[in-house]
């Protein structure tokens, strides 16, 4: 008997819905989960994907995909491409797998949320596809860091990261559990396909895949590349999610998409800023962190802005001039902190990268020379003991970063401010203006005590640098150290 | 008056690039306070001048011989420290 073309009953299987009779309609879907608000119930009947595919078809090209990449795989497996890669390129893999493998696990919650409490049943359908992914995407990036623990036990914070209180994994950690977890799953859409998706992983998943490739590491860009052709799929549950949200309830789409839009590029600034502006090998680096920034984030996201109706968000010209300074201040911040985190930052600042930093960022000199300079001529003095830090910076209760973001000022200087909020008595610290303003407005949901609060109220215990590298989970065969063993710094003498 | 006790404070020196957690007692003197703000700073990111250094506190400088208690610091309050 001939199969039937797959246009003659998909229709059928990918919407599957009816009218609940034997239970209540909120009993199944209750509001705090679907999160409907101002769109009438009916409405999510119109939702509708562009790419669709089936179940069959799903599994047919994921076989391959998997096929090619275990392929790849275990053929470099037997080579010593991996002896050979650059140390500060590692860096960029260790920083990569400890970040995101398990928020690949996360936007697994996330996709069977969505699965379980979207109210279309296309959308279900997408969103189960959506889960299968992440759980692959988890699995690869645990299956491929696993490799190299044997080698390198900083490759085991791929999985150990996201169980621990270090700080960058506080503040992925924040950002990932608000995106993905924390709401109902029509802010949930709109914040992780829809704002993440189709914008900042193509930055790491995609850029970072060129740099990758250009520093020898086939096995890496390899897979990365793999993941994002899944991305491209389950990402495209945001656009019908936010059309509908569009139609009955503007002002909720605006502030989801300009509040995760923020906090993504924050988290990007300390996690991706660095490995492509310092850990990637000059020679290797294809474009800076903010040309990427231009041509995958700004161009694709003033394109959604304008295909759906929003406007641009309140702090956009703020974001801009931070594309000049966020992640320069917190590489400073992860490199002078270097034993509180679970890689090997390359410093990037030998006389050559620094001629290509001015080049591509005009205000460098002028604001890290002279802090650079001064660690420098520490380095070549054997004063070793003062580029090492004694206490922790203050850390921002939105984003959980260190306050280092300098800002422009009338007379032209650029400063780093504090910008505080006294709220029921109590003193909260931001970085901006911009993580002040989020934090009020969702002040009844960020409860997350930051590193330095914990530090200054007694929950690090000794409270000192060493009861916080010990609070942190950080031990010696794995605290960072500079990537060259300071052998850039003879460039200097 | 209140036994001396440690207040920490949100601090930073002159143009280096983070604000620092810093611990301060309320007895010590804003000298003593700019000292323990500058060790953080200077020397290890801005470098070090001979130049005398002053305390600034809600907007305002505060003289060397007031101690914290005195110029009202309190817990988690922003401090800056420069170069006078």
């Amino acid at each position: 008997m001939p199969l039937m073309k797959r246009e003659e009953w998909h229709d059928l299987v990918r919407e599957v819905d009816w009218t609940l009779s034997y239970v209540d309609d909120d009993a199944v879907f209750p509001a705090w989960q679907s999160g409907t608000g101002k769109v009438p119930r009916e409405a999510w009947s119109a939702w509708e994907e562009s790419y669709k595919i089936s179940y069959p078809e799903y599994v047919s090209v994921q076989r391959e995909k998997e096929a090619s990449a275990f392929a790849v795989k275990a053929a470099l497996q037997r080579s010593n491409v991996f002896d050979n890669l650059d140390e500060g390129w590692k860096s960029c893999a260790k920083v990569h797998f400890g970040a995101v493998s398990l928020a690949e696990y996360t936007a697994f919650i996330a996709e069977a949320r969505m699965a379980r409490f979207g109210l279309a049943g296309a959308w279900r359908n997408m969103a189960v596809l959506g889960a299968l992914d992440e759980i692959r995407h988890c699995q690869l990036s645990l299956y491929f860091a696993h490799e190299f623990v044997p080698k390198d036990p900083q490759y085991d914070w791929a999985l150990k990261a996201f169980h621990t209180n270090q700080w960058a994994i506080v503040a992925a950690r924040a950002l990932f559990d608000a995106m993905m977890v924390g709401g109902n799953v029509v802010d949930t859409a709109i914040q992780l396909p829809l704002v993440f998706e189709t914008g900042f992983t193509n930055l790491q998943f995609v850029g970072l895949a060129s740099d990758a490739l250009a520093s020898g590491d086939i096995n890496f860009a390899n897979m990365i590349s793999s993941v994002q052709t899944d991305e491209a799929r389950h990402a495209q549950q945001g656009g019908p999610t936010l059309e509908l949200l569009m139609k009955h309830d503007p002002m909720r789409a605006q502030w989801a998409v300009d509040k995760m839009f923020w906090l993504s590029a924050r988290v990007f600034a300390v996690l991706t800023g660095p490995a492509m502006d310092y850990y990637t090998p000059l020679d290797h680096r294809k474009q800076s962190y903010k040309e990427f920034m231009q041509e995958w984030i700004i161009s694709q996201f003033i394109r959604t802005l304008q295909d759906y109706g929003l406007k641009k968000p309140w702090y956009w010209d703020e974001f801009i001039e931070g594309l000049d300074i966020w992640h320069h201040s917190l590489h400073l911040g992860v490199w002078f902190w270097r034993s509180t985190v679970w890689w090997k930052p390359q410093a990037g600042v030998s006389k050559a990268e620094r001629q290509w930093l001015a080049a591509k960022y005009p205000k460098w000199e002028e604001i890290y020379g002279p802090i650079w300079d001064q660690i420098i001529a520490n380095i070549n003095n054997g004063n070793m003991q003062a580029t090492r830090p004694e206490t922790m910076p203050w850390l921002c209760n939105t984003c959980h970063l260190p306050q280092c973001t300098h800002i422009s000022s009338p007379d032209g200087k650029y400063l780093v401010r504090d910008f505080a909020l006294t709220h029921d008595n109590y003193t909260y610290h931001f970085c901006s203006k911009v993580c002040r303003q989020i934090w009020w407005e969702d002040r009844d949901m960020l409860h997350v005590k930051t590193l330095s609060e914990r530090l200054v109220t007694g929950d690090i215990q000794p409270p000192d640098f060493a009861g916080l590298l010990k609070y942190m989970a950080l031990t010696p065969d794995v605290m960072g150290d500079d990537a060259y063993n300071y052998k850039w710094a003879e460039d200097y003498r | 008056m209140s036994e001396p006790h440690r207040i920490p404070i949100n601090a930073k020196f002159g143009d280096d690039f983070v604000m620092h957690v810093v611990v301060v007692n309320s007895a010590d003197t804003m000298a003593e306070v700019a000292q323990k703000v500058a060790h953080h700073s200077v020397g290890k990111r801005v470098r070090p001048q001979p130049r005398d250094l002053a305390v600034y506190y809600e907007g305002r400088a505060v003289d060397a011989q007031t101690t914290v208690s005195e110029a009202g610091i309190r817990p988690l309050q922003h401090v800056f420290v420069d170069y006078a």
